[in-house]
């Protein structure tokens, strides 16, 4: 990433006891980035965020926010503001009293702050019900309040902790466009913390994976995709036809020798320095699975049974009883011909293939 | 609601209804009546109000309760904010302790308590009257402010404090600016019941006043012991207004707080101003 460092965290581990929430994250966050955290619930993602807004300490490691240590201050020292999953909107203050609150802590003067106040709320929409208590308005006003409210301030990062977890699809596809196009408006950096890999991906310039409590990988999302560093990134992110074999060795450009359990040696690409001889995943994703009638005697290696089709609007989802490889997944417009209990042979080009190391066996 | 259609149950509320108000009307009625035997309606005066208000005997037992009454109040929602805000970070065993400390104030006879401490006190050589009363309305009015006050905190989303800290607010500005602030109709709410229970107690002032102090209930106590007069009805009326009126005060002053931020306040101030 180019451009000057907003966030970055050094080391930081942050201990409960003995639960261990976050552990040795390095992370980089450059200014100006929609930066996402992804992971299951219990990851660490919500812990690190909370760390970057100070509402923790961090057991070990240093925090910096635009340059700036900022491991020992507390919240309201952090020039950080946060959009919180319940939104903490003040019930007994009005939406202008909401927006406001920060600007008055900061001792602004009277008429620049009603005319920020007055900014943020026509940003946010909201130009009318100034004076509507929080109650009084629905889930997606509520949470462009709480966007509202914490945007005025101008923060160096805005910390958002799945934001749109409390709306239904529709108003959450719709805020997901919202919100990145506000991004672009305002350029401020923003840290989104989500489970939801999909949000993350359609508004994000890169994307952290965690799971417990370690960074998986960051990277583009297309990287994190398409390229996987571990298995369980490539699990938890969209759909992953998993095949089991063993490294044989380095192949020409950049290409791995995989020898699949039941279907041979193919090559594959992946990350560097994997070593000859280890258990290996090798991801095909469901766009890149190829089906064929099957024409020959039946039993090939490759040869699979439609279990159900499902559609998905604009392509098909076709579950596959792949025999001794298990259940596999193909997703494509060519797929819309093949019906339940029709026989088939898989196929896939050898540069759609990934390969990653197989998690250890405990 | 139709009595029509529901006759017994429309027969009840009349019998109901019949029994609370057309006691209270007889005695609103009887204050301006110049017959003494209230019996027969002899005219209407004024006089019987006089006559109470005169009464020092009435005028320092209405110094006496207002005095216990604020008293107690303010001991009770010290002792009912604090617990409650302790309340919410404790762990849950010491919250389920707490909480039947609380109820067991509310449940146990007013006797066992004001007996008790009468003993307590006499042991202890703490003088009783005014603030021998103070300490004995607080044991249950600071449970009963206590629940009213922990009903409204549990209302709040405990993020709003973190929310402040990120606003900018220090720990003592956030506590200002929002438990505080969300608090306070709870506040008002619970100091008005408080007021009130205080104002019009018997039993508990009874034991602890000695001889130094005596509350308007137990000087009215005392007159009809004697006698009844008309005079009864007179203080029984303007305490019954007194009373209204707060009421009316404390929810006007709730909604107040409720829509009126101090912001809004500045803002109209600015308007106006310019």
């Amino acid at each position: 990433m180019n451009g000057e460092s907003s966030v970055r965290l050094s080391g930081v581990e942050k201990r409960f006891g003995d639960l261990v929430a976050v552990r040795s994250v390095d992370l980089d966050i450059a200014a100006g980035e929609f930066f996402s955290v992804i992971g299951p619930s219990g990851c660490g993602k919500t812990t690190t965020l909370r760390l970057i807004a100070g509402f923790e300490r961090p057991t070990q490691g240093m925090i910096e926010i635009a340059g700036r240590e900022v491991t020992g201050l507390p919240p309201y020292r952090r020039p950080v503001n946060t959009v919180f999953q319940s939104y903490a909107l003040f019930p007994h203050l009005d939406v202008f009293e909401n927006v406001a609150f920060g600007l008055r802590e900061a001792r602004v003067r009277r008429a620049e702050l009603r005319r920020r106040v007055a900014e943020a709320i026509s940003l946010a929409q909201l130009d009318g019900r100034e004076r509507a208590k929080p109650r009084q308005l629905s889930g997606g006003q509520q949470q462009r309040v709480a966007l509202a409210r914490a945007l005025v301030n101008r923060p160096e990062v805005l910390l958002l902790d799945e934001p749109l977890g409390a709306l239904d699809l529709k108003l959450r596809k719709e805020m997901q466009v919202q919100l990145k196009d506000l991004q672009r408006e305002v350029g401020v950096t923003f840290v989104y913390v989500t489970h939801d890999q999909e949000e993350a991906f359609s508004m994000s310039d890169r994307v952290a994976v965690m799971d417990h409590g370690l960074l998986e990988q960051v990277g583009r999302p297309e990287d994190v995709y398409r390229r996987p560093a571990t298995p369980f990134v490539a699990s938890f992110v969209g759909l992953a036809n998993r095949l089991a074999g063993r490294l044989v060795g380095a192949a020409p450009g950049e290409r791995y020798e995989v020898d699949l359990d039941h279907l041979g040696r193919r090559s594959a690409h992946g990350p560097p320095g994997l070593a000859a001889g280890a258990a290996v995943t090798v991801v095909v994703r469901p766009e890149d699975l190829r089906l064929a009638p099957a024409t020959g005697p039946q039993g090939g290696p490759a040869a699979a049974t439609v279990i159900d089709v499902a559609f998905l609007g604009a392509h098909r989802m076709v579950r596959l009883d792949a025999g001794a490889l298990g259940q596999l997944v193909a997703i494509g417009q060519g797929q819309s011909t093949v019906v339940p209990d029709d026989k088939v042979v898989l196929s896939w080009a050898d540069d759609d293939a990934w390969v990653v190391a197989a998690a250890a066996q405990p | 609601m139709s009595l029509r259609r529901h006759p017994v149950a429309g027969a009840l509320a009349l019998v109901v209804v019949g029994f609370l108000w057309i006691p209270i009307l007889a005695v609103a009625v009887n204050s301006i009546n110049q017959s003494s035997l209230m019996v027969s309606w002899g005219g209407a005066t004024v006089h019987w109000y006089s006559l109470a208000l005169h009464d020092p005997n009435v005028r320092t037992g209405l110094t006496t309760t207002i005095e216990i009454a604020l008293g107690s109040t303010l001991v009770s929602l010290v002792i009912a904010v604090s617990g409650a805000l302790w309340w919410r970070r404790a762990p849950a065993r010491a919250r389920a302790v707490y909480d039947a400390m609380v109820y067991a104030r509310i449940i146990l006879p007013e006797v066992v308590f004001a007996t008790a401490l009468f003993f307590l006190f006499l042991k202890a050589r703490f003088p009783l009257g005014i603030l021998a009363i103070i300490v004995g309305h607080s044991v249950w009015n600071s449970a009963y402010a206590a629940v009213i006050i922990q009903a409204r905190l549990v209302g709040l989303d405990p993020a709003i404090e973190e929310a402040a800290a990120d606003l900018g607010a220090t720990p003592w500005r956030a506590f200002r600016r929002v438990t505080f602030a969300a608090l306070l109709p709870a506040i008002i709410a619970g100091g008005l019941l408080t007021f009130t229970f205080s104002f019009d107690d018997v039993v508990t002032s009874y034991f602890l006043g000695g001889n130094s102090a005596t509350p308007l209930p137990l000087v009215l106590f005392g007159m009809i012991r004697f006698r009844i007069t008309p005079e009864i009805n007179a203080i029984g009326v303007m305490v019954m207004l007194f009373t209204v009126t707060l009421m009316g005060v404390a929810v006007a002053a709730s909604t107040l707080v409720g829509s009126v931020g101090r912001g809004r306040r500045d803002a109209l101030a600015e308007f106006y101003g310019q």
